[in-house]
């Protein structure tokens, strides 16, 4: 498994499609599903959509994952880095910014390869 | 020699690119412009410029004030000349919500990250500073979205051009691309 993550817009969807030649087909994009994470698709995209809706339904992200452990063996997850704001007023956002938090640190922690998007270009930080 | 600087509020962008840009200068022989984008609309904006005009004394920029049409600065400066343009983030705020109206122009992300590739691409050394603003959790109005993705966009194509690509924390830099200049 493979997790890349970076600010908003900086291009971290293009910098998977073309480090693993993904085309759009490839990539299961969370905020157009409402659904769970499809486990088969090669690239997950917006894991912090997935994890948005997580918290609105009371679902602790983390461990969804983990209970799915022997699925996503081969998956290259992309996730937006919103930890650095100001704390969010709102109790569902700080949560939301917390849940991310952590189960990108799970995911990294179970990579082979983490990468940060950075302007469009992906330095390799595990 | 171009390079590109992001970072946070007081990550010590500007002073890294005052040193990069006086050393692109000196290295080339080559006259040093400091391009002022911000368009001041009141007295603390006005305050704020007079202090950075202090900091740059003695460093031997030759400052022009330029907050639309940014690539008319090599009609001032000619290719020879060595930019640093502080900052594209205030430049981009100029020109895609300009006084008097403040109405916004959605054509100004590409029309600034063009002008700003087209300095890159023909001046002797330019160095450009921008903010980074995409890694929080707010939830912000539809303009002020279309701003950070404008932002980013100009970015994401300055990294491509640029020889150097660096993020500033704490006064220190990260080199995404290239090296130290």
């Amino acid at each position: 498994m493979k997790l890349i993550i970076g600010g908003a817009y900086q291009g971290k969807r293009e910098f998977a499609k073309k480090k693993y030649g993904f085309d759009d087909a490839d990539v299961f994009d969370c905020a157009e599903h409402d659904g769970n994470i499809d486990f088969d698709a090669p690239c997950v995209y917006a894991l912090e959509e997935y994890v948005r809706r997580a918290v609105k339904n009371g679902v602790d992200a983390t461990e969804h994952l983990k209970s799915h452990r022997g699925e996503w063996e081969n998956i290259v997850f992309i996730c937006n880095d919103i930890s650095s704001g100001v704390v969010p007023m709102g109790a569902e956002n700080r949560l939301w910014r917390e849940e991310t938090g952590m189960l990108c640190s799970y995911l990294a922690s179970e990579a082979d390869e983490v990468y940060r998007v950075f302007c469009g270009i992906g330095m390799r930080i595990k | 020699m171009t390079a590109l600087i992001c970072g946070g509020s007081k990550s010590g962008k500007s002073d890294a690119a005052q040193r990069m840009a006086t050393k692109m200068a000196r290295d080339l022989d080559a006259p040093l412009y400091y391009v002022a984008t911000m368009e001041p609309s009141d007295d603390e904006d006005r305050e704020r410029i007079s202090k950075h005009i202090e900091n740059r004394a003695g460093l031997g920029f030759e400052t022009i004030e330029r907050c639309r049409d940014i690539d008319g600065v090599l009609d001032i400066g000619g290719v020879g000349g060595v930019y640093l343009i502080d900052s594209v983030t205030a430049l981009l705020s100029g020109e895609m919500f300009p006084p008097p109206d403040y109405a916004e122009d959605a054509d100004a992300p590409s029309r600034c990250a063009a002008d700003l590739c087209r300095i890159a691409n023909e001046a002797a050394g330019a160095v450009f500073v921008a903010d980074y603003i995409f890694s929080d959790a707010e939830t912000y109005d539809a303009g002020t979205e279309r701003y950070r993705r404008g932002l980013a966009f100009i970015c994401r194509a300055l990294a491509d051009v640029c020889d150097v690509v660096a993020e500033a924390s704490a006064g220190i830099l990260t080199y995404y691309k290239g090296g130290a200049v």
